[in-house]
């Protein structure tokens, strides 16, 4: 199991995600040339969950919950490339005080405003892992998400998510080359 | 995993929808107000201590009040007065779910309504507040001053290239069409432009359908770029001045552009005209339009003009703008603007 930990942001606006992956799957394809190894290449799946947030001010406040499918690929010298997608649950919080008037024209504050929206997220990315060269339980990673809610105001809404973060692996890596 | 939730909406409640009210000089408030499965974003923005509210009724459908708000409006109306930005129902920040067969004019009028009530609850009952429509806002604002009873929550109303009357609108636009591209191509001036406009405005006299009326009105937009006269604003880098500074959520703008404009809700805006009961209007009004301004004519501000029964009413035309005076023609637009909010408040 791996725990992640990132910044998320699209433009100026910032947020977080915390994450979890499973793994399901892990191959490893070594070629040798006359007994000497000159490519290995581990192929790994995962299903992550994910809780991530983002602050976009007037505007909202998003957290939102993903389950994802993870195809990961782990070159001998550590690049990560990746891709993911899978679905998910917003819940926005409206980005300022919202009052509500009644037919007798009563005002009040509506606590806590926003709304669910279902959610679908795709994104890929780059990465190094640092088990593959030093004894580091880690890997840094850079990835472009796009998230899209729906039904929002009867429509879609995409919305590009840059993350930048580390993942970190407590048990020894299966990537890691045998000493 | 259930406490860090509570905790985040804990943390989400308090901090960006708190209640802040702002008297000042240099406000800056946003706050929404929630109506028929809508949560529509209003940004109070200038000087609240004046009084006196200005409250501009966005074009579109589906374009987003963020374009109106401006460094040179703030600088000459904001302060001297509070610039009141409402995003509309499916435009611009405004959010909601599965609201789209809420999107009439009967109830953007409502929200309208509430808008008011809710700022007049934060800043207090008895400010001067003026209503500022412009282009779509036009027909809003004039639903709105025609429903008995309405116009006593205003004080005065700015109507800026406005259409009330949106068959009159079409006719106006072809005739304005026709007329300034025939004399564009006597003078010789981008006669292969003009040509296919004129063309098309000659094989479509009347009784327009909506996608003719949509042509006419994209032929109306075109036609500004032929019009030397005209000082050109470019669009997008006007939307990129400010992405950043005002935090636009560009996406959702465009979600909501994209589906306003697609929305059946332009089958019924196509019929609506209120010149027949523009008679009831009786509080001051002021009517800018821009002379080359082919998607609302000026014909359609003289009309509207002619029909109100207001005793204080001006009109003021731009020599300079198109369809946009509020870019295009600033100077102009602001001083205006001013002179009749000093004078009426």
């Amino acid at each position: 199991m791996n725990l992640k930990l990132t910044y998320v942001s699209s433009l100026i606006y910032p947020g977080i995600s915390i994450g979890v992956e499973y793994p399901i799957n892990h191959v490893t394809l070594s070629v040798l040339k006359n007994q000497i190894l000159i490519k290995r290449i581990s192929r790994d799946r995962f299903i992550s969950g994910n809780l991530n947030w983002y602050h976009h001010a007037g505007f909202h406040d998003n957290l939102y919950l993903t389950a994802e499918w993870v195809m990961r690929r782990t070159r001998y010298t550590g690049l990560i490339s990746e891709f993911s997608m899978g679905p998910g649950l917003s819940r926005t919080f409206v980005g300022g005080t919202t009052y509500k008037v009644d037919d007798q024209g009563n005002i009040s504050i509506v606590k806590l405003a926003g709304y669910y929206y279902a959610l679908i997220t795709a994104g890929g990315g780059l990465g190094y892992d640092f088990s593959m060269k030093k004894q580091l339980p880690l890997s840094a990673l850079a990835k472009l998400n796009i998230i899209s809610m729906f039904p929002y105001n009867s429509t879609v809404y995409f919305r590009p998510v840059l993350e930048l973060g580390i993942r970190y692996a407590p048990v020894r890596s299966k990537n890691m080359p045998d000493k | 995993m259930r406490k860090v939730l509570f905790l985040c909406i804990i943390i989400l409640s308090q901090g960006c929808q708190k209640e802040k009210i702002s008297i000042s000089e240099n406000a800056s408030d946003i706050f929404y107000v929630e109506n028929a499965d809508a949560s529509m974003r209003v940004l109070v923005k200038g000087n609240t201590m004046s009084n006196t509210f200005i409250l501009v009724i966005h074009g579109g459908p589906g374009v987003s009040s963020y374009f109106y708000d401006t460094k040179y409006i703030s600088q000459n109306l904001g302060d001297k007065f509070a610039m009141v930005y409402w995003d509309q129902r499916n435009a611009g920040a405004s959010q909601g779910t599965n609201n789209g067969d809420d999107l009439h004019l009967d109830q953007m009028v409502e929200d309208l309504k509430k808008v008011i009530e809710v700022l007049k609850y934060r800043y207090g009952q008895d400010m001067s507040l003026f209503l500022l429509g412009h282009s779509f806002g036009g027909l809003i604002a004039a639903d709105f001053i025609t429903r008995p009873g309405y116009q006593s929550m205003i004080t005065g109303l700015i109507n800026v290239d406005g259409s009330h009357n949106y068959p009159l609108n079409d006719t106006l636009t072809r005739q304005a069409l026709l007329t300034e591209g025939n004399y564009q191509v006597s003078q010789k001036r981008n006669i292969n432009n003009w040509m296919p406009i004129i063309s098309y405005c000659k094989s479509h006299k009347g009784n327009f359908s909506l996608e003719e009326s949509m042509q006419l009105e994209n032929y109306a937009t075109e036609a500004e770029n032929y019009v030397d006269s005209i000082n050109h604003i470019n669009m997008v880098t006007q939307v990129l001045k400010y992405t950043i500074t005002d935090k636009y959520p560009l996406t959702a703008i465009l979600s909501n552009l994209l589906f306003s404009e697609d929305s059946n809700f332009n089958k019924e805006l196509a019929v609506k005209q209120f010149s027949s009961s523009l008679g009831i209007v009786t509080v001051p009004v002021l009517v800018l339009w821009g002379k080359y301004d082919f998607t609302c004519p000026l014909a359609l501000g003289e009309d509207f003009y002619t029909h109100i029964n207001s005793s204080e009413k001006k009109i003021a035309i731009s020599l300079q703008s198109g369809h946009n005076m509020i870019l295009q023609d600033k100077k102009f637009f602001c001083e205006e603007v001013s002179n009749f909010v000093l004078k009426y408040r």
